[in-house]
């Protein structure tokens, strides 16, 4: 199940200027409604793309998200 | 009757400015040399002008997200769109400057997915797919200046587990094969993708290659060695990083039994690069 809401928000970054913008500007905030475990979050929040990637998060999504990008 | 008039199967991120950011000027270099081969390829493919081409590719995640994730899909419709991704970085920047629309061979390719579905094959369609890099970088080095000729993409699932197997990859390759030749078109069959990099699609692993691993499955396509390449499991590909291969096995099926001949070969590290061109009777 997490995999999933991992690889949902990591791909709405990506394609999502408005609501990556938003995760930017205040990550816990843009992160409230979604339905993550407490380390997926902490990942998020404190922007681990290879924490992220190590819990099912897509490698290419955590390379290419503009601004965010692995590299 | 229809026939393949030119089959082959590159790597596809064909973007000098991306090997030099992460590997160098080696990497720069290198993929000058694969996209010089890659521009020689295409002049051949012109020459035997086909009607179509039937291009075998994955998604990045880009285009089915996570809804939906079809083992292999038809692109049908009469033409497709370049992906858009404002703020490109990395792989993604691969499409700067290229057009933005493409068009399809749609006869042929509501020929494959019509047959496909009547024999057994539960291919998806899309009417709005757009096509990444994976299709449009090496389509790009291909046609250089001339027109494109009318395209049939075709995904396969390389990335989301669970993936298609390599053998069910190779039977769609014999279905396309069929369509062909019971129609009236001449069709190129290109396969993109690979070699052998991100193994396990660990982030921890980024920049690790197989060279041992690629030069075997190499030596099995010049020995038109089928029974070898299609046993390789979705594990061992996972492993070494070679799920792209899961593209060349479509086009392997479609061209069986003919030898690959390889037109470039490249250890960069990061990834093996390469350029495979088959022997068409």
């Amino acid at each position: 199940m997490s995999r999933y809401d991992v690889n949902v928000l990591l791909y709405r970054l990506k394609k999502d200027g408005a609501f990556r913008e938003r995760f930017r500007r205040d990550p816990a905030a843009a992160l409230r409604a979604a339905e993550l475990t407490d380390e997926e979050r902490d990942a998020f929040v404190r922007w681990n793309p290879r924490r992220l990637n190590e819990l099912g998060g897509s490698l290419h999504l955590v390379l290419s998200i503009p601004d965010l990008g692995a590299h | 009757m229809g026939r393949i008039v030119y089959a082959a199967a590159m790597s596809h991120v064909l973007h000098p400015p991306y090997y030099e950011k992460n590997v160098g000027p080696h990497g720069k270099r290198m993929v000058e040399e694969l996209i010089a081969v890659v521009g020689e390829m295409g002049r051949e493919l012109a020459a035997r002008r086909p009607d179509a081409l039937v291009v075998v590719a994955d998604d990045h995640l880009n285009v089915f997200s996570f809804d939906a994730v079809p083992a292999m899909c038809v692109r049908i419709g009469r033409s497709v769109s370049r992906m858009a991704q404002p703020g490109a970085v990395e792989f993604d920047r691969a499409l700067d400057g290229l057009a933005e629309r493409y068009p399809l061979h749609e006869d042929l390719a509501n020929r494959i997915l019509e047959d496909g579905l009547d024999a057994g094959f539960d291919f998806a369609a899309s009417w709005s797919a757009p096509l990444d890099h994976a299709f449009l970088s090496p389509l790009s080095v291909l046609h250089g200046d001339r027109p494109m000729t009318p395209l049939v993409p075709f995904w396969v699932n390389c990335f989301v587990a669970p993936l298609p197997s390599a053998r069910r990859c190779f039977a769609a390759g014999q279905h396309i094969a069929r369509v062909v030749a019971s129609g009236p078109w001449d069709v190129g069959v290109i396969a993109t993708g690979g070699l052998s990099h991100f193994p396990e699609l660990s982030l921890t692993r980024v920049g690790e290659s197989d060279p041992e691993f690629d030069r075997r499955v190499l030596g099995w396509m010049e020995r038109a060695d089928h029974a070898s390449l299609t046993a390789l499991t979705t594990k061992e590909l996972h492993a070494t990083g070679s799920h792209e291969l899961l593209n060349w096995m479509v086009l392997l099926g479609a061209v069986a039994p003919s030898r690959a001949r390889v037109r470039f070969f490249g250890e960069m590290g990061r990834i093996d690069l390469a350029a495979v061109e088959w022997a068409i009777p």
